[in-house]
C-alpha cells in the first residue's frame, strides 16, 4: 500500500504575481480514485505536476510514503491530455518507452507491451503507426503506455478532454475496469461533472484567485461500477443526481456571486 | 474579382476578404473553403512556363552557336557540349575520366558532410537544450556563417597545408552552421509534453535526449542536412582551387585556364545535375526516416 501525499502544497510561478494554488493538501493512496475539477485556471494542472514531480512546490510537502517527491519518476505514470505519443515509434513501442529506458530486454518489453494492449481493447494494434489510429485509440495508447510502467500512481490531466461524447463514456468504464483490476492509485484531472463523480472515490472541487481546495465529496459509484451495477442504473440513482447537482453548485459557488 | 477572369497572372491578389498580399495561392486559402464552386485556377501551369522558358533558351543557345552569333569558342553548340561530356567521360581531362573527378569531388563532399554532421547535431542540441551551451556557441556560429569560403580558404591552407583535409574542412566549415542551427530550431520546437511524458515514464536526462529530443528534431536536421549539401556543393570549387589533380571543380578551372569552354560547361551541367540528383534522394530519405513530419 502506497500513499501519495500533498501538505500545504502553494505554486508560484516565475514571474507571476500571485502563486497559481496556496496552502493545497490531499493524499491518493493506492485503490483510490481522486479527481479534481473546477473552472479553468484553478490549478488543478499546477497540483497534478507538482505530484508528477514536473513542477516544485514554492512551499508545503510532496511526498510518496514519506519519501520527498523531487522529479518525475515510472511510479507516478502521466497521461496527458493531448496523449503526448511518440510518432517516431510504433504503437508497441510507445507502450514499451517505459521498459526500455529500464533496460528490459526486448522479448520481454514486446510480451508485456501486448498484454496492456490487450487491456485497453487495441490488441492487434502493436505494429501501426500513431498517425494512423483514432483520437480515441490515441488516448488508450496513451494509457496503455502509463499502465506498462507498471507505476503505484497514474496521474491523468483531462485525458477524455478531447473525445467525443460516446467515445468518451466508452473509456470511462474502461478506465473503471483497469483501476479496479489493477489496484493502482489514480489522481485525475476533469471538466466533467457526471465524469468525476462516477469515475472518483473523492471528487476534490478546486476554485481561483488564488488556486486552493473548496470542497470534498466521497462517491462510491466507480465502486458500484466495479461491483457489477450497469452505468445506466447508477447514472438514473437518485442518489447520483443529487450529488451531481451538489458537485455542480460546488464548482459554480461564487462565479455568478 | 478580378481574379478569374484570366487574362493576366496577378502579382498582388486580393484575398475575398478584400485585404491585399503579396502572394496568391489560390488553392489553399483558408478563407476559401467552398472550393468546389469557386477554384481559382492561373490560365497556364507553372510548370508549362519552366518547360517553355526552358526550351527558349535552349533554343536560343543553339541558334546563337550555329548562327555563330558568338565565337565558339565562347560559346560552344550544344552537340558540342554533349559530345565532351562522352569523350571525357571515355577518355578524360587532365588525367581522369568524368567519373573519376566526379568521385573525388563526391568523396570531398561527403567526407565533409559526416564531419559536419559529427560536429552540427551535437552542437546544435547544446545549443538547443542548454543556456550554457548556447552561450558559448551562438557567437561563433553566427561570425562563421556568413563569411564566403574563399575568405577563409587561404587561413584554412596555412594551417593545414595544401592536402585533401584542407579541402574537406573549407567543405565542412560552410555545412556546420547550417546543419547546427537546424538542430536547433528542431530541438526548442520539441513539445514540452513529449519531454515531461518521457520523464514520468522514468527516462533520464540523457535518455530523453536520445529518445525524445534527438528523433524530434530528426525532421529539421534532415532540412538542416540538405541546406547544408547545397552550400557544401557551392563550396566545392573553392575547395579545388587548392592544388587538386582532380574533382569536377579541379576540371573546370583547367579547362578554363586553356579556354577549352565545351568542357567548362560541361563541367557546370554536371554540378547542377548533381546537386538535384542530390535533393531528390534527400526528400527520399526525408520520407523514409520521418514519415511522421507534418502529420502530428
Ligand atoms: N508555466 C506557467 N507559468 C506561469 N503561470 C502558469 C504556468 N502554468 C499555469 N500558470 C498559471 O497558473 C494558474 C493555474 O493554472 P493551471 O494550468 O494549473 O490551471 P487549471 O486548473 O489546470 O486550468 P485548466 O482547467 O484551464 O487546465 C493560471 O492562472 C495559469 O495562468
Ligand atoms: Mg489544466
Amino acid at each position: 500500500m502506497t500513499k501519495l501525499t500533498l501538505d500545504n502544497v502553494t505554486v508560484h510561478y516565475e514571474g507571476q504575481p500571485q502563486p497559481a494554488v496556496v496552502d493545497t493538501s490531499l493524499s491518493v493512496a493506492s485503490g483510490e480514485f481522486v479527481v479534481l475539477t473546477g473552472r479553468s485556471g484553478c490549478g488543478k494542472t499546477s497540483l497534478l505536476n507538482v505530484a508528477a514531480g514536473l513542477v516544485a512546490p514554492a512551499g508545503g510537502r510532496a511526498s510518496v510514503n514519506g519519501l520527498p517527491i523531487a522529479e518525475p519518476g515510472a511510479d507516478r505514470a502521466v497521461v496527458f491530455q493531448n496523449d503526448a505519443l511518440f510518432p517516431w515509434l510504433t504503437v508497441r513501442d510507445n507502450v514499451a518507452f517505459a521498459l526500455r529506458m529500464r533496460g528490459v530486454p526486448e522479448a520481454e518489453r514486446r510480451d508485456r507491451s501486448d498484454a496492456v494492449l490487450t487491456q485497453v481493447k487495441l490488441e492487434g494494434y502493436g505494429d501501426r503507426r500513431i498517425w494512423e489510429l483514432s483520437g480515441g485509440m490515441r488516448q488508450r495508447v496513451g494509457l496503455a503506455r502509463a499502465l506498462a510502467a507498471e507505476p503505484d500512481f497514474l496521474l491523468m490531466d483531462e485525458p477524455l478532454g478531447a473525445l467525443d461524447a460516446l467515445t468518451r463514456e466508452r473509456m470511462q468504464t474502461l478506465l473503471l475496469d483497469i483501476w479496479a483490476a489493477s489496484g493502482v492509485g489514480v489522481l485525475m484531472v476533469t471538466h466533467g461533472i457526471e465524469e468525476a463523480l462516477l469515475l472518483a472515490t473523492t471528487v476534490f472541487v478546486m476554485a481561483p484567485g488564488p488556486g486552493r481546495i473548496v470542497k470534498r465529496i466521497e462517491a462510491d459509484f466507480g465502486r458500484r461500477y466495479a461491483a457489477g451495477e450497469p452505468v445506466r442504473s447508477i447514472k438514473a440513482d437518485a442518489v447520483f443526481v443529487l450529488a451531481r447537482a451538489e458537485l455542480a453548485d460546488a464548482i459554480f459557488e461564487g462565479e455568478l456571486a | 474579382m478580378t481574379l478569374t477572369t484570366g487574362r493576366e497572372l496577378p502579382i498582388t491578389g486580393l484575398r475575398p476578404t478584400g485585404e491585399p498580399v503579396a502572394v496568391w495561392i489560390g488553392d489553399a486559402d483558408p478563407t476559401q473553403d467552398q472550393s468546389n464552386q469557386l477554384r481559382l485556377r492561373p490560365p497556364v501551369s507553372a510548370r508549362t512556363v519552366s518547360f517553355i522558358t526552358v526550351a527558349a533558351l535552349l533554343l536560343a543557345w543553339s541558334l546563337a552557336a550555329h548562327l555563330q552569333l558568338v565565337s565558339p569558342v565562347f560559346l560552344p553548340s550544344q552537340y558540342a557540349v554533349a559530345a565532351k561530356l562522352v569523350s571525357v567521360a571515355q577518355n578524360g581531362f587532365v588525367d581522369a575520366t568524368l567519373l573519376q573527378h566526379l568521385a573525388a569531388s563526391l568523396g570531398r563532399v561527403f567526407a565533409a558532410l559526416v564531419v559536419a554532421l559529427a560536429v552540427g547535431i551535437p552542437v546544435g542540441i547544446a545549443i538547443g537544450v542548454s543556456v550554457v551551451g548556447r552561450g558559448i556557441f551562438d557567437p561563433i556560429l553566427e561570425f562563421l556563417r556568413p563569411i564566403p569560403p574563399l575568405a577563409y580558404l587561404p587561413l584554412v591552407i596555412i594551417w593545414f597545408g595544401i592536402g585533401e583535409p584542407s579541402k574537406i574542412l573549407v567543405i565542412a566549415i560552410a555545412m556546420i552552421a547550417p546543419i547546427a542551427l537546424s538542430a536547433a530550431s528542431g530541438v526548442r520546437g520539441v513539445s514540452q509534453e513529449r519531454v515531461n511524458a518521457a520523464r514520468a515514464l522514468g527516462a533520464s536526462r540523457a535518455q530523453v535526449i536520445r529518445h525524445v529530443i534527438l528523433p524530434s528534431s530528426l525532421p529539421s536536421i534532415l532540412t538542416g542536412l540538405r541546406i547544408a549539401l547545397g552550400a557544401g556543393w557551392t563550396t566545392l570549387v573553392a575547395a579545388e582551387l587548392i592544388a587538386a589533380t582532380r574533382g569536377l571543380g579541379f576540371m573546370i578551372q583547367s579547362a578554363a585556364q586553356f579556354l577549352v569552354t565545351d568542357v567548362v560547361i560541361m563541367g557546370i551541367f554536371v554540378i547542377a545535375g548533381v546537386a538535384f540528383v542530390l535533393e531528390f534522394v534527400i526528400r527520399r530519405l526525408e520520407a523514409a526516416l520521418v514519415p511522421w513530419a507534418g502529420r502530428d
